[in-house]
């Protein structure tokens, strides 16, 4: 009898991580593409107020793009610039302009400036939710510079945030 | 009387220095007489209604597309992936716009042209040029006959051609907006 118990308890306590892991897996897919709309609405709100063209794109958790937006009077690097800001971000799980100032002083940081793909320019900032890093948005072309971008970067990248973190308290 | 010639001839020698600067100059400045071109482009703000029209009237039949939108010179000027869709969904539907932007047709009638067999030479050599891709889904922006842009749509439930109706209805939306 008493055996019998413990094998039952086994059992439910089998069918709740059972039940679990799916929602959990859930939450380890990308980003959705409203969750990007969102961040690329809160940026454009704050290029109206910065009454700039700004370009952005943001990438997922892999580092692929999901939403391109390339400003009406963009210059021609404006796209692959926000691109590889955003991959920067992303695959440091830090702003860009933190790891230009991180890569500058630390020799070991030096070689990872020279990747393709990763560029030493603020203007990008990772989507948090916690400590997770799901995802990152670029930003090139504001009138404040890098630290411009990043402000514009970091509204959109808030915005998805925020938009996940709704979800998540739902379900 | 010879002072009063002498001044008349420095005098002469003066206006014809001063019109043969003048003339000089004018040869190292010639008048600019070709205009800089004024051309007309798919917005990023009206990209965004077309894609987004594309997408809802996808969602019709429930399905979540990929959307593409390039400009003129066939260049992404807003594209979005749907939500679980690859990296792969989003370049083919660039793909997809810029072979309507620059053929300035809808992507399954250029599949019918470059069929071998149609064309007493064929055109199948045009499907080798980059960016493009053979399948339907891109519908070109056209304002006047000039194609402006293009849009590609892909992943709906509805197949190639389903792609296509959606693509069509995100730019019928911006018809006569443009």
């Amino acid at each position: 009898m008493f055996r019998m118990s413990r094998m039952l308890k086994a059992a439910a306590a089998a069918a709740i991580l059972m039940a679990i892991a799916p929602g959990a897996q859930a939450q380890g897919t990308g980003l959705t593409r409203e969750q990007a709309m969102a961040a690329l609405q809160a940026s454009l709100d704050y290029a109206k107020r910065d009454q700039s063209d700004i370009s952005l794109v943001v990438v997922d958790r892999e580092g692929k793009p999901v939403l391109y937006a390339r400003g009406n009077l963009a210059a021609p690097h404006n796209i692959g610039l926000a691109q590889r800001k955003a991959y920067t971000a992303n695959r440091f799980k830090m702003p860009s302009l933190e790891f230009e100032t991180k890569s500058q002083t630390n020799p070991e940081l030096g070689a990872q400036r020279e990747s393709d793909e990763t560029i030493p320019l603020g203007g990008g900032v990772p989507i948090m939710v916690g400590n997770e890093v799901i995802g990152a948005v670029g930003v090139s072309g504001t009138k404040g510079g890098q630290p411009g971008d990043e402000a514009c970067a970091r509204a959109g990248a808030e915005a998805a945030a925020s938009m996940v973190k709704r979800l998540q308290a739902q379900n | 009387m010879p002072k009063l010639l002498t001044t008349f001839v420095m005098g002469v020698f003066a206006l014809f220095a001063i019109f043969a600067t003048v003339t000089f100059f004018k040869t190292l400045t010639p008048a600019i007489t070709a205009p800089t071109l004024t051309q007309k482009d798919i917005s990023l703000e009206q990209a965004m209604e077309i894609a987004q029209a594309a997408v809802d009237e996808c969602k019709k039949s429930d399905s979540a597309v990929t959307v593409a939108v390039v400009d003129r010179v066939g260049a992404i000027r807003f594209a979005v992936r749907a939500t679980g869709a690859t990296p792969d969904d989003l370049e083919a539907a660039r793909r997809l716009a810029y072979t309507a932007r620059t053929f300035r047709g809808p992507t399954s009638g250029w599949i019918e042209r470059t069929t071998p067999g149609k064309d007493p030479v064929s055109l199948i050599g045009q499907r080798q040029l980059e960016n493009t891709l053979a399948k339907a889904g891109g519908v070109p922006i056209l304002l006047n006959g000039d194609a402006i842009g293009g849009i590609g749509v892909r992943g709906s439930k509805g197949d190639d051609m389903g792609d296509e109706a959606c693509a069509t209805a995100g730019v019928k939306a911006v018809d006569g907006n443009l």
